[in-house]
């Protein structure tokens, strides 16, 4: 059984007199089981050989055809053409994937993902004697890393990243995972410099927890997961003086304290009552709040029962 | 159809037109919404307390899920990040029943223990799902003809989708739109509608947050919007409270009114916009509202 | 114009290992990828890589024997010797700088069960063992400072007095041709698997290294002898790992029935890949199949096991044949997989042109002879890449620039390029329907099963393919990044990759190893114990012979 395809593809072609982005559509006969990738290598190998992209292994494992379809970052090859084909019958919009720029068509600049790969220092760092044979490690926290080892680097994250959008200072999903992959190893003998260094601004703590990453991630890396176990450690570790940390903090006192949220002394808290800069920059705000009327409690009661909120926390927090 | 409310720290807080408007719609959909059982819930965490310490945050709401429990009620939410921090704790509990054995030891002594029934549900998936959007059509007096409105979701409620069970509810994926448009308004459709608000770094980088803001706020604007519709709190914190701050980083004025979900749905029911406290926003609605009263 | 003292062709296990090595020893190295390092298809690799680690029992001259009998016979004992003995501290060494390799409970290494092999000894990192050796040379290569030219795509090598001093590359990014001078080379390109249609292999594995070494003048060894995998997926020939097989999957008919114990009584599931593909192939052809096909069942294996190790096939099977292996049995057939031939080398990668060195797939030491064993090929990328590196870069130390290396050379190739860009378009076609029936026309007729007659039918329709092939128009005449040039120069040297296996196959009267003839049946130790050697000529390739080098391990009958 084969089955009718419509892709539409932004393209760009640099090499052009007045170089600017335009949609082509392409119409193709497919098998019914086939990829997206299927479709673009039967265009470009049959019908129109200027279309570029990158490909390589056809089995999400080399992660090289990250792009963007329907709107959202997806590996070609493991991406079925049916299950991206709209129901209305609309062609399948397939866009190079986001916030790397776009050299030609489908092919993006990695320049700057390499670039914050290597900016976490992506290698293992022990210290000490070379044993004769191996360094011998739990096999659960080989595990545990080998799911983080799972990502290919396709760019995915990047691609989807809310903070990359408004942020290029920011390492991004990939490069953090890439940075936990080392935290995490037992073997490493660098967790603490290396967390040091990831609590900066554009590190760990620059993440919007929006889940765009573990989203679009084909390999189920969990990105954000891995920056949100780096944040424990680096808390753990006592790097705590920076805005993220301090707002963590000030955010699980206050709920141990109330139970609840307590928005008022949320930034108060963060910042410092005596950070003249930021109670400054939190005064307009609060000022238009008084005139619209809308000022959370001065002082909001516990929740009934916080005792055991209390004794949770205490439980809970001993046993890590 | 009764539900225990979770209504969440910042509908009591800092948003109390949320609460206000959802008792009010809630009262004219037939929704009962049992507060008594949940007076002791914690805040979810909001993925801050998980960042510290994930258990713990699983301990506290396995304790509200049990609260729910006892009161054999199906538990209702009225904010996206409570929405996905709860619906995340809860597969969790369902992939492992071993952690979830392990997390009860901590709350017997409070005489609760979590079976694990219970399926967090937002005001948005439960007029879909349990009320019918026909039913909310029958309680639409005053259509929001030609009122352009924008999804926003807010991202917890979107992502992962393999903890929102998008899987066996499709319809959760268009949701918000499916409402606006049962309230007789037009989708605005816009990029940003399930990205980031920038709430979270708020405190940690403002600036990011702010560009975040503005981004959104801009496109909606752009695509003819008049205002943008959010079934989260936290969302609507950010892209009303800080939107003159955005508007001041672009050096252009914004002016778009962030009406939460219950207040959209209270508007074309004809409730009072005192009463769903339309009056309480930063970024002014009256001439939201002047153009609905003046729509024929 | 750039200089180097090594230049590495390739960033897969075996080029980045001898970049390593090389720069280790204080040379100015470096290396030219067409693809992005991790995108090398050694990340494809699977189930593991073969040690015998004597600290725990193991010895090397069991593993060597293994490899000499999965060769069957035709592997250079030596050489096998030399991979053996020093595969141990190669593994240590891959841990000590990053590798997380599965552990036992006592935190050493764990291993597992892989064909061919009497005992286990293969160590991984799940289901992506290639993949995690390939990043952290990746992350090693990253740390040392050498560079590494991205995305640039070697048109030729240059022979300057005899000896190689260097290659013409094209950066894709920008279209430009320049001259690399170097004082030694070394060919880590990889595999043909391109030139099957269908192959496990990924989309980039042209042959570029094996054509580019041929032209050059280094002559091409055992072409004939090509690996079909066992376990490949039907619909893109996806591979899925023999880790399945070595953590006890069963492969059986459409009636249930482990047909292996009828070919392989001892070793069941886990004989020789030649032997495995060959039952397969029987039961199908005999009628015992699922539409083209035998089952890999791994249900018995359990959820934990199969998501703890062998996740990623699983996955594999999921998206491309619709089958979770939790629940039910993956379709498979044996698939293009490998070839153990390649560019002649000796055991320190050195080829017969003086400082050009081939290490890995592109190479034929040779330490597969007929058949390779699962889990020798990353052994063979590490040990090789390291001794070429080593032997390169002390090579080099002595030596002076070749002083006749200029820009003319990239000139050169920049008119081959605009000629083909300058073809005449009309009644010419785009490359890809001659690249599908060249993959389709090596499939059909030099696969698990061969003949004189069909062997002769695939050489005359590749010399017409080839034919047309010097017709085929390239759309795309800008410079960014010319996807549409770079393929059509990939299936150049696809060609000449083709001709050799088929004249090799053609030469070869017998069977043995991989190489299969209904019409030879029998192995020929008085006549065939020897390597096929070919030299490129206009006329097509001249054929030597090379004997076979034995040490210690006579051949005897094999049997599983």
């Amino acid at each position: 059984m084969t089955m009718d395809v419509t892709l539409n593809v932004k393209r760009y072609n640099p090499d052009a007199a007045k170089p600017a982005s335009y949609n082509q559509e392409y119409r193709i006969d497919l098998e019914d089981g086939s990829s997206l990738l299927d479709g673009l290598i039967k265009v470009r190998e049959e019908m129109d050989g200027t279309l570029a992209l990158r490909c390589s292994c056809r089995s999400a494992i080399c992660g090289s055809c990250a792009m963007r379809v329907n709107g959202r970052a997806v590996l070609a090859c493991n991406t079925k053409m049916k299950d991206v084909m709209p129901k209305d019958g609309s062609p399948v919009k397939v866009e190079p994937a986001g916030n790397m720029g776009v050299v030609k068509d489908l092919i993006v600049n990695f320049d700057v993902f390499w670039g914050k790969i290597k900016a976490v220092k992506p290698w293992l760092q022990p210290e000490g004697p070379v044993p004769q044979g191996e360094y011998l490690a739990p096999n659960e926290a080989m595990l545990h890393l080998a799911g983080v080892m799972g990502c290919i680097m396709c760019g995915a994250c990047v691609s989807d990243c809310t903070v990359l959008e408004v942020d290029k200072n920011f390492l991004g999903p990939a490069a953090l995972a890439k940075a936990y992959r080392f935290v995490g190893d037992p073997r490493d003998a660098h967790e603490k410099d290396r967390l040091k260094d990831l609590t900066k601004y554009g590190g760990m703590w620059d993440c919007t927890r929006c889940m765009q990453c573990v989203q679009v991630c084909p390999k189920g890396v969990d990105p954000m997961g891995r920056i949100m176990k780096m944040r424990d450690k680096a808390l753990a570790a006592g790097y705590n003086n920076t805005y993220g940390a301090r707002h963590a903090l000030a955010f699980t006192d206050l709920v141990r304290h109330g139970g609840h949220l307590d928005e008022l002394r949320l930034p108060i808290k963060t910042f410092g009552i005596f950070n003249v800069k930021e109670m400054l920059k939190l005064a307009p705000i609060g000022m238009r709040s008084q005139m619209v009327g809308k000022v959370p409690p001065l002082f909001p009661k516990p929740i009934p029962g916080i005792q055991n909120v209390r004794r949770i926390f205490e439980k809970v927090e001993a046993k890590r | 159809m009764k539900y225990a409310f979770y209504p969440g720290c910042v509908a009591r807080g800092a948003a109390p037109e949320l609460f206000a408007s959802t008792i009010e719609v809630a009262r004219r959909l037939g929704i009962e919404l049992d507060y008594e059982p949940m007076r002791g819930a914690s805040c979810t965490g909001a993925g801050v307390l998980q960042e510290k310490n994930q258990r713990l945050g699983d301990t506290l709401n396995a304790r509200t899920f049990a609260m729910a429990e006892k009161a054999g009620l199906p538990l209702m939410v009225i904010c996206s990040t409570c929405q996905g921090v709860m619906s995340q704790a809860s597969k969790r509990f369902k992939d492992d029943p071993a952690y979830l054995a392990e997390i009860n030891k901590d709350l017997a002594e409070e005489g609760l223990q979590y079976k694990g029934t219970v399926e967090p549900k937002h005001l948005l998936w439960a007029i879909i799902e349990d009320i019918g959007i026909d039913k909310l059509k029958a309680q639409v007096v005053k259509p929001l003809k030609g009122m352009k409105l924008a999804p926003f979701y807010g991202c917890y409620i979107v992502r992962p989708s393999a903890a929102l069970g998008f899987a066996e509810h499709p319809e959760r994926e268009d949701s918000l739109e499916q409402v606006i448009k049962a309230v007789g308004a037009e989708v605005v459709d816009f990029r940003g509608k399930t990205l980031c608000c920038g709430f979270p770094i708020l405190t940690i980088n403002q600036n990011n947050a702010l560009k975040m803001v503005a981004n959104h706020t801009l496109e909606a604007k752009g695509n003819g919007a008049d205002a943008m519709v959010t079934p989260c709190p936290l969302c609507h914190l950010n892209l009303d409270g800080y939107q003159p701050a955005a508007a001041g980083l672009r050096k252009q004025p914004i002016d778009m009114p962030i009406i939460h979900l219950p207040q959209m749905l209270g508007m074309a029911m004809g409730i009072e916009p005192k009463a769903l406290k339309l009056n309480k926003h930063l970024v002014s609605t009256k001439k939201l509202l002047s153009d609905l009263v003046l729509a024929p | 114009m750039f200089d180097h003292d090594v230049l590495v062709i390739g960033a897969g296990l075996a080029g980045m290992r001898a970049a390593l090595a090389a720069s280790q020893a204080g040379v100015n190295v470096a290396v030219v990828t067409k693809v992005f390092p991790v995108r090398s298809h050694s990340n494809a690799a699977q189930g593991g890589i073969n040690a015998a680690l004597t600290d725990r029992g193991d010895k090397w001259e069991d593993h060597a024997y293994d490899t000499v009998k999965g060769s069957d016979y035709l592997g250079d004992q030596d050489a096998i010797e030399i991979m053996c003995k020093e595969a141990g501290s190669e593994i240590i060494n891959m841990e000590h700088m990053g590798t997380i390799f599965n552990r036992d409970a006592e935190g050493k290494l764990g291993v597992r069960a892989f064909g061919g092999q009497r005992q286990a000894r293969t160590f991984f990192v799940a289901d992506f063992t290639g993949q995690a050796l390939l990043y952290v040379l990746h992350e090693q290569v990253m740390k040392s400072g050498v560079r590494v030219y991205e995305e640039w795509f070697v048109l030729s090598l240059i022979v300057e007095g005899g000896e190689c001093c260097g290659a013409v590359v094209m950066e894709m990014k920008t279209g430009e041709v320049h001259t690399i001078r170097a004082k030694a080379v070394i060919m880590a390109t990889g595999g043909i698997g391109r030139v099957f249609e269908p192959s496990t292999n990924a989309l980039i594995c042209t042959g570029d290294g094996m054509a580019l070494a041929y032209r050059a003048g280094a002559p091409l060894m055992d072409m004939e002898m090509i690996q079909y995998h066992p376990t490949t997926l039907k619909s893109n020939g996806a591979l899925m790992s023999e880790a399945a097989r070595g953590e006890g999957a069963y492969l059986i008919n459409k009636d249930g029935d482990r047909f292996m114990k009828r070919y392989a009584p001892n070793m069941m599931e886990l004989a020789s890949r030649d032997v495995v593909s060959r039952s397969e192939q029987t039961e199908i052809n005999e009628g015992r199949g699922v539409n083209g096909c035998v089952l890999l069942d791994c249900r018995h294996l359990g959820e934990k096991l199969i998501k703890e190790k062998l996740g990623q096939i699983r996955q594999l099977g999921i998206d491309f044949a619709n089958a979770d292996m939790i629940k039910e049995p993956v379709p498979v057939r044996p698939g293009m997989h490998y070839v153990m031939g390649g560019i002649r080398t000796n055991y320190d990668g050195l080829t017969s042109i003086p400082g050009l060195y081939a290490a890995g797939e592109t190479a034929c030491v040779s330490v597969h002879g007929g058949n390779r064993l699962g889990a020798n090929s990353l052994l063979d990328t590490l040990v090789f890449g390291k001794r070429s590196g080593q032997h390169a870069a002390a090579g080099v130390k002595s030596k002076q620039h070749a002083a006749g290396v200029t820009d003319a050379y990239s000139e050169a190739e920049k008119k081959k390029i605009q000629a083909i860009l300058d073809r005449p378009a009309d009644g010419g076609e785009l490359f890809g329907k001659v690249r599908q029936e060249l993959g389709e026309t090596m499939n059909k007729y030099l696969a698990v099963f061969r003949d004189q007659q069909g062997m002769e039918t695939a050489q005359r329709k590749v010399k017409e393919l080839r034919m047309r092939y010097e017709k085929v128009i390239v759309h795309d005449k800008g410079r960014t990044f010319n996807t549409n040039l770079i393929f059509t120069l990939e299936l150049g040297f696809m060609f000449d990759c083709a001709e050799t296996v088929i004249v090799g196959a053609l030469e070869r009267k017998e069977s043995r190893g991989a190489h299969t003839r209904t019409d030879m049946p029998k192995r020929d130790d008085a006549n065939w114990l020897k390597h096929v050697v070919q030299f490129r000529t206009p006329e097509g390739p001249r054929i030597e012979d090379q004997p076979v080098k034995i040490t210690q391990w006579q051949p005897q009958v094999r049997s599983y």
